[in-house]
């Protein structure tokens, strides 16, 4: 007997469980993977390891925020690493070599990491080529622009970077590590205007259904070239973070940041309702891919072992998280089915 | 004395916008011409019956990882993010060469043996994409990207990232013999080039991958089923790299760490230069076997110019985007 209740009655419990069970069932894993590790090591828990874990993150996290834009606007950039190789390098170059004060030096590493952000711009949106090429193209010719200015991929050492710029990283600010903060700000800024703003929405629609998006009367064309300028200026934001905690630029570094980047993108997207990438989501794949690496060093595993355990854990997660949130509604419509024959 | 008249009168190969159209429309390939023009003015070398060879050569490989990669993307389609790209053929292939290597030197195999082994690892990395593309549904490029990486790891643990010399007769052979004064590399090159060109453009289950690739409503409208097709590419893709993996394996002795990055570079150029060649711009396969030899020409040139190894990824890099730039200019003149 429902009676006039417009509430439907609650799934039966084995119903409740099977559908919880799937929809946090990569949270599930993420937590499995955690115990797992806490059990095999004893370091793995301790505040300071957690917190290595953390600092080890914000640079994969603001290329993924960068890539969590593009990818919700129904792009991809591939030129990101390139990005922030580009803000790695002009950051130091800018002080020691042009002897410029560092803070002038952070606006030299922007201003030349978003100049890829804005030949992708011209590219994409002015010539009409597609993202996944351009930012190909930009991603070849920024690499080999790296090898010719630094004699074929020669490191640039800079042991006396100014204090300041060192403490960009290593520095703390409340009791908690200056990265940290920056970590901390950039998220707070891409989910305001991700999350909460109309920018935010427009910019996803432009993903969902670009003639729709044109037909609303958004201004695509300028929405999508700030979507990629946007993204380098960040990426060239981790460039910067990791020559102030390395003190060294070395050519290319960037690339091996562009998988992870992704990959905790579509980890975010698979945890959203509707398969959208966003911030929050973005934050846990990141936060997973960290844990992942932190604990396989911790287990000692051999460099060459590591590299393809994590490639094919991260393939396993991501499939996992995806067809699990596919099969979703089916699971769901199954057990109501069985709930309103039951109550028939 | 009519001017006009003279204009009006004049055939219309002369008319200017008609001229602007083919120059849009051929663009890449007149700056391609013209770029080897330049080159071979600067080392005539380059033009050499040795040098053309050797370019030939060093075509087949790239060749035959691009025909595969073209094979996906005719099956995928050419959307951005969802579309068919097959970024791990190349790291298929240095798995297969790794594979290769290590079973003609150090477990003394046969050559046969050998590869049919190699296939077996080249194979479950396409096993691995096709489920991962149609029954997982992840897009292609991060399912590829994704293999890709792990498979450059799985190398280097088989490896331990040292380099494998072979000196088996039959591989030795492919490297030094000719067959009718071809070279067997040119010779292997031609054979899946005649296979996949026949099975792509030819036979039905081509013309029905192009369909689904094309035009997936009309192509679930005639009661096929796209899944299938988007799999099988993904297969195909596999089997080619294992045979250029023989041809790698041929060219440099045995196996080196880190083959895989430069191919990657090379077949993703020739195949999309390759577009250029056919009349809609589109990936075709006879397409990329222009393409690739145009690499391999253009590399080889750069080299006898004695241009510094830095550049040259540069120079590949700028002519990708004026390929695509000429092609996407191309599309927006046809919509208008």
């Amino acid at each position: 007997m429902t009676g006039l209740s417009t509430q439907p009655p609650a799934r039966s419990l084995v119903g409740t469980a099977s559908v919880w069970l799937i929809k946090y069932a990569f949270l599930l894993l993420f937590a499995g993977m955690v115990v797992y590790f806490v059990t095999q090591t004893e370091a793995f828990l301790t505040p300071s390891n957690v917190l290595n874990i953390l600092r080890g993150s914000v640079i994969v996290l603001i290329i993924a925020l960068a890539l969590t834009v593009v990818i919700s606007s129904g792009g991809i950039d591939l030129s990101v690493g390139v990005a922030l190789d580009f803000g790695a390098w002009f950051a130091i170059v800018a002080m020691a070599s042009w002897g410029l004060p560092w803070p002038l030096a952070l606006v030299v590493a922007l201003v030349a990491g978003s100049f890829i952000g804005v030949l992708n711009a011209v590219l994409i949106v002015g010539l009409g080529v597609t993202p996944f090429l351009a930012t190909l193209g930009t991603f070849f010719i920024g690499r080999s622009i790296q090898q010719i200015g630094t004699d074929g991929g020669a490191n640039i050492n800079y042991r006396q970077a100014p204090d300041g710029f060192v403490a960009l990283t290593q520095g703390s600010f409340f009791g908690m590590s200056m990265i940290l903060w920056i970590g901390l700000l950039v998220i707070t800024v891409y989910f305001v205007v991700l999350e909460l703003s109309t920018h935010g929405r427009r910019i996803s629609s432009l993903g969902m259904q670009n003639s729709a998006a044109k037909v609303a009367g958004i201004d695509t064309s300028s929405y999508r070239v700030w979507v990629y300028v946007s993204a380098s200026a960040t990426a060239a934001i981790g460039g910067i973070l990791l020559s102030s905690g390395l003190r060294i630029y070395t050519p290319l570094a960037g690339f091996s940041y562009l998988l992870d980047g992704i990959a905790a993108v579509f980890i975010g997207a698979s945890l959203h309702r509707d398969g959208r990438p966003n911030v929050v989501g973005t934050l846990i794949g990141v936060l997973f891919l960290g844990a992942l690496g932190t604990g396989l060093d911790l287990l000692g595993i051999d460099f060459n072992v590591k590299a393809a355990l994590k490639g094919v854990i991260l393939v396993l997660a991501i499939a996992l998280a995806l067809l699990v949130s596919q099969r979703l509604p089916r699971v769901e419509a199954f057990f109501d089915r069985r709930r309103d024959i039951a109550s028939a | 004395m009519a001017s006009t008249n003279v204009t009006r009168a004049a055939p219309d190969w002369l008319r200017v916008d008609m001229l602007l159209g083919v120059v849009v429309r051929r663009g890449p390939l007149i700056v391609f011409g013209l770029l080897l023009v330049g080159l071979a003015w600067q080392a005539p070398n380059l033009l050499s019956a040795t040098s053309i060879q050797s370019s030939l050569i060093q075509a087949s490989p790239i060749a035959i990882v691009a025909f595969g990669l073209a094979i996906v993307v005719i099956g995928g389609g050419d959307d951005v993010v969802v579309g068919g790209i097959d970024l791990s053929i190349p790291a298929g292939a240095a798995l297969a060469t790794a594979i290769i290597s290590d079973q003609l030197t150090n477990q003394g195999s046969s050559f046969l043996q050998a590869f049919v082994l190699a296939l077996l690892g080249a194979l479950t990395v396409g096993v691995v994409n096709a489920v991962l593309v149609t029954v997982v549904g992840l897009t292609p490029i991060l399912a590829t990207l994704a293999t890709y990486s792990s498979v450059a790891g799985i190398i280097k643990v088989l490896t331990t990232n040292r380099r494998i010399n072979v000196e088996h007769p039959t591989i030795l052979w492919i490297r030094d013999e000719s067959v009718l004064g071809v070279p067997v590399p040119v010779v292997i090159m031609l054979l899946v080039f005649g296979v996949f060109g026949i099975l792509i453009h030819r036979t039905a289950y081509g013309a029905k991958l192009q369909t689904v690739g094309g035009n997936l409503d009309a192509a679930m409208t005639a009661g096929l089923s796209p899944k299938r097709y988007v799999a099988s590419s993904f297969v195909l893709a596999a089997i080619a790299a294992a045979i250029a993996a023989v041809v790698l394996v041929a060219r440099g002795s045995g196996m080196s760490p880190g083959i895989e990055d430069r191919l990657l570079v090379d077949m993703v150029l020739a195949t999309f230069v390759g577009a250029a060649f056919s009349a809609r711009n589109v990936v075709t396969i006879p397409g990329t076997m222009m393409g690739a030899v145009l690499v391999s020409f253009m590399s080889n040139g750069l080299i006898l110019n004695r241009v510094d190894n830095s550049w040259v990824d540069g120079w590949k890099g700028a002519l990708i985007l004026i390929v695509v730039t000429a092609a996407a200019l191309q599309i927006r003149r046809v919509k208008q």
